[in-house]
């Protein structure tokens, strides 16, 4: 499988990875250092002390040298001091939020994938039934309504109106204890975040489906007596799913978009809420760290799915 | 898949059949009569567009206001149709400004991204060599960034204001749309057509705006409605998370976002805006597949 085009495929991907990071870091560095006013700014600090301040943190220095020592020090991997919390390192705080951010993402891919595949397929094998209908329905909804409208009917629903039924476990805001949280603490975030998404999968699914149901090789099989059950997931849903691959990509970015989102309204610690504080707080260097390390997620991501691509579909080859 | 229903009309008199000859228009908006849902989604936009225009001159009180001797988180009532919000302003009021910020931002969002798109998107593409390589590089380190990261960042560095968030979602969106026009260019410059008008004499910019732009229109009219859902979404996250529309003028966003931290005690004023924002979304998105299914029929998913 690992073949010498692949291993120069996967290598031509990360120099383009490496290539676009330091070209977005550097345009959001420059264009958040242009930004009004300091970090200081609320500590109330005048005249000489707040030059000793900017001169500890480097920030009397050019833009251009800026940038150049937060690029050589991100590539040996440290990303800088915050500068309202002064002096703590980013990149431990980074790689934390990051875990709980992907322990979120990923639960909430897993459902997007797991909702969106399963109403698609049901939608597809009952076409132009009221299951059809119901399904394609929910999946419209889905992808129409605002995450953070779902999160405030969710917290409606099971903080207030059914608070015996889930005997309070939903708090309201849901307050996260641990850089781990329990399955409780993510279920709701967890799931309105991915049933915005699995719309676009059900959808997808749904379409790639009723394609393959056409096929002749289908007919074929049930035509030597396979039993349906056999002959929709081991010959159609296969083929099926390839389409569902090709939007694992924008599926990623569009639960970082949501999460970011998410995390704000429910409180979670993860890299999008820090983003959002960091940048109304004017502490640029979390703001461009926790960017940096997005548009990385997302060429990795967008990495591994062109490779699975080829794994699902023998044809496909680079 | 339906099939793309050519309007034909035979006439047997001497024994020849016509086709009838129907313009890139009539045709489109003929075959969007027959879509049933893109046609209740444009019923309810008009409808939509209309309150706005109306919240221009009349709302039942000023939104902004706080008034005098009214209660805060009234349930509707003859008084106040959607009830009063956390100081005691007309939710109805406020939710008719909203409207209006909301359509405004979306369509100058799109006319915004339209412009861009289209003319670095012809230049690239009609062009071709360095500029579009400079182009191409510039719109493919962004490709998968999140827009939303992007607008806040932006947002912040402009300033608040109505025409800076349209700027800051703009500065994103309307990659996708050159992208598109980009390719459509691409193909469309080496059609027979295209040599014909460039053999007559025609300049570049004739050809680009007279020749290759109408014949790339209907996916670009398909794209630019898809962007206003996108900028209304977007604006009324800002607004949401406090980074978005400034405080006294109403966004739904913003509704939403005192509503939520209300819930405990009064349900509607999260509720309205976020019904509104479904529907409108909704709506623009029926909308935009049908037009992609008129205008644009071999783009069909």
């Amino acid at each position: 499988m690992l073949t010498r085009g692949t291993l120069i495929y996967i290598a031509q991907r990360l120099a383009l990875i490496a290539f676009t990071l330091v070209a977005v870091s550097f345009l959001v560095f420059i264009t958040v250092h242009s930004l009004p006013g300091s970090a200081f700014e609320s500590e109330r600090v005048h005249g000489k002390a707040l030059q000793l301040l900017l001169h500890e943190y480097g920030l009397d220095r050019p833009v251009l040298v800026q940038y150049w020592s937060f690029l050589t020090n991100a590539i040996r991997g440290n990303l800088g001091v915050s500068f309202q919390i002064r002096g703590l390192p980013i990149t431990p705080l980074v790689m934390r939020e990051l875990s709980v951010s992907a322990e979120l993402g990923g639960t909430a891919l897993l459902i997007t994938i797991g909702l969106g595949t399963t109403f698609g397929v049901l939608a597809a094998l009952r076409q132009n039934t009221w299951v059809d209908y119901t399904l394609t329905s929910i999946a419209v909804v889905g992808y129409s309504v605002p995450s953070f409208v779902l999160a405030g009917l969710g917290v409606l629903i099971f903080s207030y109106w059914l608070p015996t039924v889930t005997n309070g476990v939903i708090s309201y805001p849901a307050i996260w204890t641990g850089s781990y949280g329990t399955l409780v603490e993510l279920s709701l975030p967890a799931i309105i975040l991915g049933f915005y998404t699995s719309g676009q999968v059900t959808r997808i699914t749904r379409a790639a489906m009723l394609e393959v149901l056409q096929q002749d090789y289908i007919r074929t099989a049930r035509a030597k007596g396979l039993k349906s059950r056999v002959v929709t997931v081991r010959h159609a849903l296969r083929n099926a799913l390839i389409p569902v691959i090709s939007i694992l990509g924008p599926l990623v970015i569009s639960i970082i978009t949501g999460s970011v989102i998410i995390e704000t309204i429910f409180g979670i610690p993860g890299l999008g809420k820090e983003f959002v504080e960091s940048i109304t707080a004017a502490d640029y260097n979390i703001t461009v760290a926790v960017f940096t390390v997005y548009a990385l997620l997302i060429g990795i991501a967008n990495l591994i799915v062109d490779l699975l691509y080829t794994v699902v579909d023998p044809r496909i080859r680079y | 898949m339906a099939a793309v229903i050519t309007p034909a009309i035979e006439e047997y008199a001497g024994g020849t059949i016509a086709r009838e000859q129907v313009g890139l228009w009539r045709d489109g908006f003929r075959r969007l009569r027959r879509n049933r849902l893109a046609l209740v989604a444009l019923i309810y936009l008009t409808i939509l567009f209309l309150v706005a225009i109306v919240a221009i001159f009349w709302t039942p009180y000023n939104p902004a206001t706080i008034l005098p001797n009214t209660l805060t988180f009234l349930p509707p009532s003859a008084q106040h149709l959607l009830g009063t919000d956390d100081l005691g302003r007309d939710l109805l009021s406020r939710m008719m400004q909203g409207a209006q910020i909301s359509l405004i931002v979306g369509v100058g969002t799109s006319a915004i991204v339209l412009t861009v798109g289209v003319v670095v998107g012809l230049i690239a593409g009609y062009f071709r060599g360095w500029i579009d390589g400079v182009i191409s590089v510039f719109i493919n380190i962004f490709y998968g960034i999140p827009g939303i990261l992007i607008a806040i960042i932006l947002y912040l560095v402009l300033g608040k204001g109505l025409g800076n968030i349209m700027i800051a979602i703009s500065a994103t969106a309307w990659m996708d749309m050159a992208r598109l026009v980009r390719g459509q260019a691409f193909s469309i410059r080496e059609r027979e057509y295209i040599e014909a008008a460039r053999a007559s004499g025609a300049r570049s910019g004739k050809i680009l705006f007279g020749h290759i732009l109408p014949n790339a229109l209907g996916p670009i009219i398909v794209q630019a409605t898809f962007v206003i859902p996108i900028a209304i979404l977007t604006e009324a996250f800002l607004s949401y998370l406090g980074l978005g529309i400034p405080s006294p003028l109403a966004s739904w966003g913003s509704i939403a976002s005192e509503g939520y931290t209300a819930l405990p005690l009064e349900p509607f004023m999260m509720l309205w805006p976020a019904i509104a924002l479904s529907i409108t979304l909704l709506a623009f998105n029926f909308l935009g597949d049908g037009l992609r299914d008129a205008f644009d029929p071999r783009q069909r998913r």
